[in-house]
């Protein structure tokens, strides 16, 4: 029997219910995971007033950016009342280069290790991915130690160094699971024309790389973007990331709680990862499962 | 173009000798196939003479100067590998000019080249396209032309054809065979196909575990392999081997054979007088002699000896049909008259050319010379 007849054939009423069943269950799941943003996306359209007097629930009655503007420029940060504004930069300059350095470094270390293969490899490989399982709390105080030496502590510089090292365990293995599928015959032919390590890389590799590049920069921007730790361990002040300048936001709250600036900072922070995932998320499903390329 | 010299090259991984000592001479300008099973260890001397492999021990040399230290692209060699290996994200043309451009050939120069390569493999139409847009046959062009357009000293090609369907391995065959003739360039060409091998090459080594079997001409090889795998290796349909006691007869050695004939078994004396300095020393020893299907023909002809035997399948390849009889319970293969005329069955004559017969040592393997 082909599908189409399968598929088409009448439903006996068991199959029926079974369906209104799945679909009453995915509602309910859906229900429950986006209440809470339209709580926050709803909450920051508020005013204060409005937030007091009516139910949580409740749509907001215009679509009010006063709570928008005040987090991002007005609101105060422990003493310093600029708004978000200059943490967002802060975070962009350290996330940037942070997401290029670790990914070009990846790319250049799964390079080596698959297409270059010295004595020992492998073992150099298993200790970078070792790297992927030693948690952020472990690296600190000998991280703070090397920044200290080196000079850069509470610096944006400080902040991209750590998470290109860190990060690096995760791009390795991203590509070198990549570069695994690429033929060995492609980088032996073009030694035979008269290639070098890095001509190869550039010319034959790096173009065969952009759907994992894809992966590699999501995965590291959003780690960046979103590190608390990090940026709480190592900074202070007016060099601090988006993440713990929000948090110092609603802590420093004087008199009322304004729900509505929190939130809205909240939406700020979130804000461009949510934008590549919306934008790119799918790229990012499509690089991880891409295979090798047949010439 | 130049001559290629192999001396000594023994290639280890670990404790795993992979090449045992293999010492190749080649001519400036000759065809070298090297034939073998898979593992044998070809593509592993192939690689070491493109320098893309180092050698434990031994050395090789380019003309009259040692490449063992030598980077794979000052070698002068070129390389057509089983995956053709193109670059998936240029185009042909840039793919085919990729080796120029390495070696800062100056760009209207490189164009002309490749235009001129293109040219020469009829595929002038396809520089624009991606390599994912070819068919096998083109790929295999391009990567062809790849290894042309650089015109280099000597030739590698890592079975090229393995990837294409039976006639367009016939056609690149051909086409691999009238670029020799024109270029007139040294080539070395692994493979695992025999007719290639043979079809291909001015010399064939054949290789097993690691060693040289046999080095020699097709013909010299085909007629007289010098051991039972090569034997046993290269012709198709395969040899027959059968194993005899040596018998002095009265015109000199002689051999008992059972044959099948009418449904019942026929011993019949095998006269190999032709072979009298071969067999001196081993009248009452066991010997396995060789018997290729065609020195085994259906008819009556003064060839050699004709005897009477029992057909037991026939097989109609067109051109042939292959009679396979059976003698004392082994099955020999024999050439039956060409084409569909003929009915072939029951009980019919046989010639045995005993003449061409290989006699092997059953011990060592080694023919008796
Ligand atoms: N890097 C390596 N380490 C260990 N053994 C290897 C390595 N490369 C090849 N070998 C071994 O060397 C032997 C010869 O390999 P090679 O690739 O030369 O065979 P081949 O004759 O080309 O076979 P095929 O016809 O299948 O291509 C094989 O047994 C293989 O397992
Ligand atoms: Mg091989």
């Amino acid at each position: 029997m082909s599908d189409a007849a399968r598929y088409s054939a009448p439903r006996p009423w068991s199959a029926l219910i079974l369906r209104v069943l799945l679909w009453f269950v995915l509602i309910v799941f859906a229900i429950w995971f986006l209440l809470p943003a339209y709580v926050v996306v709803g909450t920051s359209l508020k005013d204060l007033d409005e937030i007091r007097g009516g139910s949580l629930l409740a749509l907001p009655h215009e679509l009010n950016f006063s709570a928008w503007r005040h987090a991002w420029s007005e609101a105060c940060i422990g003493v310093e009342c600029t708004g978000l504004k200059p943490y967002f930069w802060n975070s962009v300059s350290m996330a940037l280069p942070g997401v290029v350095v670790s990914t070009l470094l990846g790319a250049l270390t799964g390079y080596a290790l698959t297409k270059w293969k010295f004595k020992g490899a492998n073992l150099v490989f298993a200790l970078i991915l070792f790297g992927c399982f030693v948690p952020f709390q472990v690296v600190i105080l000998p991280m703070a130690q090397t920044l200290g030496k080196i000079g850069i502590t509470n610096t944006v510089y400080g902040l991209i160094l750590v998470h290109s090292v860190y990060g690096l365990a995760f791009t390795t293995l991203f590509f070198r699971n990549y570069y695994v599928t690429i033929p060995d015959e492609l980088v032996r032919a073009a030694t035979i024309d008269g290639a070098g390590f890095f001509t190869i890389f550039h010319r034959i590799i790096l173009p065969l790389s952009p759907p994992i590049i894809v992966v590699s920069v999501i995965w590291q921007f959003t780690q960046i973007w979103n590190d608390f730790l990090f940026g709480a361990s190592f900074t202070t002040g007016g060099a601090q990331p988006i993440t713990v300048a929000m948090n110092n936001l609603v802590n420093t709250t004087t008199g009322v709680k304004q729900y509505n600036v929190d939130m809205a900072a909240a939406l700020i922070t979130a804000a461009p990862t949510l934008l590549v995932y919306i934008f790119a998320g799918r790229y990012f499903v499509r690089g991880l499962t891409a295979g090798s390329v047949k010439g | 173009m130049a001559s290629l010299t192999i001396k000594n090259a023994v290639k280890r991984y670990g404790n795993v000798e992979v090449l045992k000592g293999v010492s190749i001479d080649l001519r400036d300008g000759e065809f070298l196939v090297l034939l073998g099973a898979s593992g044998c260890g070809k593509s592993t001397l192939l690689n070491m003479i493109a320098g893309l492999e180092d050698l434990t021990e031994g050395e090789i040399m380019i003309g009259d100067r040692v490449v063992n230290d030598v980077h794979p692209k000052d070698r002068d060699i070129a390389m057509v590998f089983q995956s053709y290996a193109l670059y998936p994200t240029m185009t042909v043309g840039q793919n085919i000019a990729f080796g120029l451009e390495m070696r800062g050939v100056p760009k209207a120069e490189r164009a002309l080249r490749v235009e001129q390569v293109a040219k020469t493999l009829r595929m002038d139409h396809l520089l624009d396209r991606k390599p994912a847009q070819l068919s096998g046959g083109q790929r295999q062009r391009v990567a062809m032309g790849r290894a042309l357009v650089r015109d280099p000293e000597v030739f590698l090609f890592d079975e090229p054809l393995s990837n294409l369907d039976a006639k367009l391995r016939l056609e690149m065959r051909t086409e691999i065979k009238r670029l020799h003739k024109r270029l007139n360039a040294t080539m070395v060409y692994v493979t695992h196909d025999q007719i290639e091998a043979l079809t291909l090459a001015d010399r064939i080594a054949i290789l097993k575990d690691g060693e040289v079997q046999q080095l020699a001409s097709p013909a010299e090889i085909y007629e007289h392999p010098a051991n039972m795998f090569v034997a046993g290796l290269v012709g198709s349909p395969p040899m027959n081997f059968l194993d005899i006691t040596v018998e002095a007869g009265e015109a000199g050695p002689a051999a008992w054979v059972t044959l099948r004939a009418d449904g019942a078994d026929k011993p019949v004396l095998l006269d190999l007088s032709a072979h009298t300095a071969r067999l001196d020393g081993y009248v009452g020893r066991k010997v396995v002699m060789g018997l290729r299907p065609e020195m085994i023909s259906q008819g009556t002809t003064d060839a050699g000896q004709c005897v009477q035997c029992e057909i037991d399948v026939t097989e109609a390849t067109g051109a042939d049909t292959l009679c396979v009889l059976n003698w004392n319970n082994q099955e020999v293969l024999a050439r039956g008259t060409s084409g569909y005329t003929k009915i072939l069955e029951g009980t019919m004559d046989f010639t045995i050319e005993t003449e061409r017969a290989c006699l092997f040592d059953p011990e060592s393997g080694l023919r008796l010379d």
